[in-house]
């Protein structure tokens, strides 16, 4: 049963990543701008250098040859090799991959942590100011900026306090402000379905018939809210993980940190084709694929789930 | 109880991951993470800071004199038909890998950089009519062009023409640029991409050029890390996180200036200052009276002091004022008037007819379309002029594009404004502007005196031929008023009180790192 789903969902995949792959290099088509001669101009190349160098890109190719030696590379796993710098994108994804990921992971803990944290907190709390505290905070959560909260923790934990490093990458206390500042932009979601769901838990009929019965509140609380609410938690924090590694492109500029989102902006701004495409290709397996784990961990979280499928 | 001692465990072991080393290395803040960063293949300013130093070039240019001085040549000497120089090279010159130094390296550096293969974005156009390379002795080579080329030594003396080891080249083929092997007083160490670059001293460096100081480093080891948002460059200095930091925003480096524990060290940077260029061939800016108007009526004192804090020079013509072959001259154009401005405008046909504070010709209003791209202040220039302009009646249409989207515009001519700036210590950069071919014709000029002018200067080796030639582009420019100049670029470097001795190269950008030190 589970085997079949997984097959189902990795063919559905399949075809979302071709329709990427597609708009990825139709987007990038349809950009003004003629990416050989952002490499050259400023060198002094004259006209026939640059169309040569166009020649060279494969840029003079009809559109439909281009698109098929793209796919034909894809298929093969081949992301091509960047414009800019002659090495294989693929190289310089992995080469990127680690530090995103180290961000993006311990982002995310921090995310679900304080989101469970402050959604629950709402709930058995409901209507008082409490409640009111923590739905503010997770509304400030969402609606800034990782820019400004961003510098706003270099300004105060980093300039004024000294605890932690403003800046660059390397140890775990570098690891520390630019985590907390991407994992409370995404407690906020969290924290609102994590409300919700508590609060129909807690009215729940077996809950109140439980406590009617003497069952400990601790218990309700650890057995049955946060066992409901760790569910929508983890979907909602795969379903952020574009947001994730879109915030992560600010983050890593603002905590002058390595990764994919810096590889991605460079590319952007020259227009290194392949590399902006191997990006993107790349942000979307990934989100594909964390939210299949996501479900498959749901489905474990939730017998329900598991029996559905 | 045990969750908070288990927190505090924690927060422990966080906070002494990052013990103290034994040795503080100098931390030097970069402004981009280039992954390119091969200086015979890639053309970023960014690289040539620390590869400068790990790089020796043939001949070096001193920076207070412009004067060309030995490198890994000891001397040489040019053909009288300026097609061939020969070079006499030093013979106790060892890369870092302990490969020899020779004609033949000389031979092999060259032959790479005009490789088409290699797909060179830079150095290969700095060669200009570059032909062979002929060994002619273990320590004797000569470089042939097909036409004289009179930039060919400030070429040679930058890190993109530097000599790489020809050993460590072939070794690592594609990832040549993670492993860079020189002869200069830094060793290339270690390199994460996006992360940080680690030179280390080379202790056996002994055949530095008469403008370095000393023999050999004096710091055992520098950092190089990126801080590509301009906000984090002066926090990472005042946290004690950088050493240097280049590139800090206006408003900062006045406050850095302020605090007893830094200082900022203006680096002027020569080549062609930030300007607007005007579109000849679009009407209105076809006409010759409106170009002069915008000129007249601009306030570019009022804009250096807004926009870069009175921290750059005001820019007169088209070369910034540290650039060889600068002709003071420019300085008597233009000053800001709007009166004559206005009367310019009237002159050309231009009235106010219907008093909305546009002035209009035949019905149509005086609109201006600008293009800007997203940097180096641009389009904070950009509202200043169209706020100064709105007062002679004249109204500006802008939008933000991107470097690429910038130079089809600008080729195609679809623009009446577009500014640009370019860094290089040769006036010959002029040629990449005012030829009726060049690349960045944003003017759409085309007058062939101009174009002579500019090809007889690349070609001639006489110094004072050149400097007239270019006094003639310079001042034509502005007769013609081509563009409108802002501001000369100055790299404004943040520096830590624990440093001293830190100077640039003649191009401005880069370091000369061996002489710099760090106080412990």
């Amino acid at each position: 049963m589970m085997a079949k789903y997984i097959g189902r969902r990795l063919l559905q995949s399949l075809f979302v990543l071709w329709l990427v792959a597609t708009l990825a290099f139709g987007a990038l088509q349809l950009t003004p701008g003629d990416p050989a001669q952002a490499l050259l101009a400023a060198s002094g190349a004259t006209s026939e250098e640059i169309a040569r160098q166009r020649a060279e890109l494969g840029l003079d190719d009809p559109l439909l040859r281009q698109y098929a030696r793209f796919l034909g590379e894809l298929v093969q796993g081949d992301l091509g090799r960047s414009w800019l710098h002659g090495r294989p994108v693929s190289r310089m994804i992995a080469e990127q991959l680690a530090p995103t990921a180290e961000l993006a992971g311990v982002a995310t803990a921090v995310g679900i942590a304080v989101g469970i944290g402050l959604g629950v907190l709402a709930a058995i709390r409901r209507r008082t100011w409490v409640d009111a505290a923590a739905t503010a905070v997770a509304v400030v959560g969402i609606s800034v900026p990782t820019y400004w909260s961003g510098l706003l923790a270099i300004l105060v934990f980093a300039l004024h306090l000294r605890w932690f490093p403003a800046t660059g990458s390397g140890s775990l206390r570098h690891l520390v402000l630019p985590a907390l500042v991407l994992g409370f932009a995404l407690s906020g979601s969290i924290a609102r379905i994590v409300r919700t769901r508590s609060v129909e838990v807690l009215d729940a009929q077996f809950i109140l018939a439980a406590r009617a019965r003497g069952l400990p509140a601790h218990r309700v609380l650890f057995v049955h809210v946060l066992r409901a609410a760790l569910g929508p938690a983890i979907t909602v924090s795969a379903l952020q993980l574009g947001f994730l590694l879109g915030g992560a492109v600010i983050t890593e500029s603002v905590f002058a940190r390595s990764g994919l989102g810096q590889l991605a902006v460079e590319a952007i701004l020259w227009q290194d084709v392949p590399v902006v495409r191997g990006v993107v290709l790349f942000s979307a397996v990934a989100f594909m694929l964390v939210n299949l784990l996501a479900d498959l961990l749901q489905a474990w979280v939730d017998p329900r789930i598991r029996e559905a499928l | 109880m045990r969750y908070i001692l288990l927190v505090l465990v924690l927060l422990t072991f966080l906070l002494t991951s990052c013990a103290p080393q034994t040795h503080q290395p100098l931390v030097y803040g970069l402004t981009l993470a280039p992954s390119g960063i091969d200086p015979h293949v890639n053309a970023s300013s960014e690289l040539g800071i620390p590869l400068s130093s790990v790089y020796d070039t043939l001949v070096y240019q001193d920076p207070a004199t412009g004067e060309f001085v030995p490198g890994l040549a000891q001397r040489w000497d040019v053909s009288e038909d300026g097609l061939v120089y020969t070079f006499y090279l030093r013979d106790d010159v060892t890369f870092h890998d302990d490969t020899p130094f020779d004609a033949e390296a000389v031979r092999f550096n060259l032959e790479r950089i005009t490789d088409p293969a290699l797909a060179s974005q830079k150095a290969a156009f700095m060669l200009g009519p570059y032909a062979r390379t002929e060994v002619v002795g273990e320590y004797e080579v000569q470089i042939h062009l097909s036409e004289p080329f009179a930039p060919l030594l400030d070429a040679l003396s930058q890190v993109y023409l530097g000599m790489a080891s020809p050993t460590a080249v072939e070794e690592w083929g594609d990832e040549y640029q993670l492993h860079q092997v020189g002869s200069g007083p830094f060793v290339f160490a270690e390199y994460v991409p996006g992360d940080y670059l680690l030179l280390r001293r080379n202790p056996d460096y002994a055949w530095g050029p008469s403008i370095y100081q000393h023999d050999t480093a004096q710091v055992e080891e520098i950092r190089f890390e990126f801080f590509t948002d301009p906000a984090t460059r002066s926090p990472a200095l005042e946290t004690g996180e950088a050493h240097i930091m280049g590139e800090i925003p206006p408003q900062d480096a006045v406050r850095l200036t302020e605090d007893e524990g830094f200082y900022v060290e203006a680096a002027a940077i020569p080549g062609v200052s930030l300007m607007m260029f005007m579109n000849t061939t679009r009407a209105p800016l076809d006409d010759p009276l409106v170009r002069q108007a915008l000129l007249y009526g601009t306030n570019r004192a009022a804009i250096v002091s807004t926009a870069f804090r009175g921290t750059s020079p005001v820019a007169y013509g088209p070369l910034a004022a540290v650039t060889r072959g600068y002709d003071p001259a420019v300085e008597a154009y233009y000053p800001y008037d709007a009166t004559t401005a206005a009367a310019l405008l009237e002159q050309a046909g231009w009235v106010d007819a219907d008093n909305d504070g546009v002035r209009e010709r035949d019905g149509e209003p005086l609109t201006l379309e600008m293009y800007l791209m997203g940097w180096g202040y641009m389009p904070e220039v950009g509202q200043l002029l169209a706020s100064q302009w709105a007062e002679i009646g004249i109204a500006v249409q802008s939008e933000v594009v991107s470097y690429p989207e910038a130079l089809e515009i600008g080729a195609e001519g679809r623009h009446h404004l577009i500014p640009f700036n370019l860094s290089g210590s040769d006036p010959d950069i002029l040629r990449k502007f005012f030829h009726s071919q060049a690349s960045f014709n944003w003017a759409h000029i085309d007058d062939a005196e101009m174009d002579g002018w500019l090809e007889e200067a690349a070609r001639t080796s006489d110094e004072t031929r050149r400097d007239a030639l270019y006094r003639q582009v310079q001042l034509r420019v502005m007769d013609q008023a081509l563009v409108l100049p802002i501001r000369d670029y100055v790299n404004l470097n943040g520096v830590s009180g624990s440093v001293s001795d830190l100077r640039f190269d003649a191009q401005g950008w880069f370091p000369i790192l061996i002489d710099v030190t760090l106080e412990e």
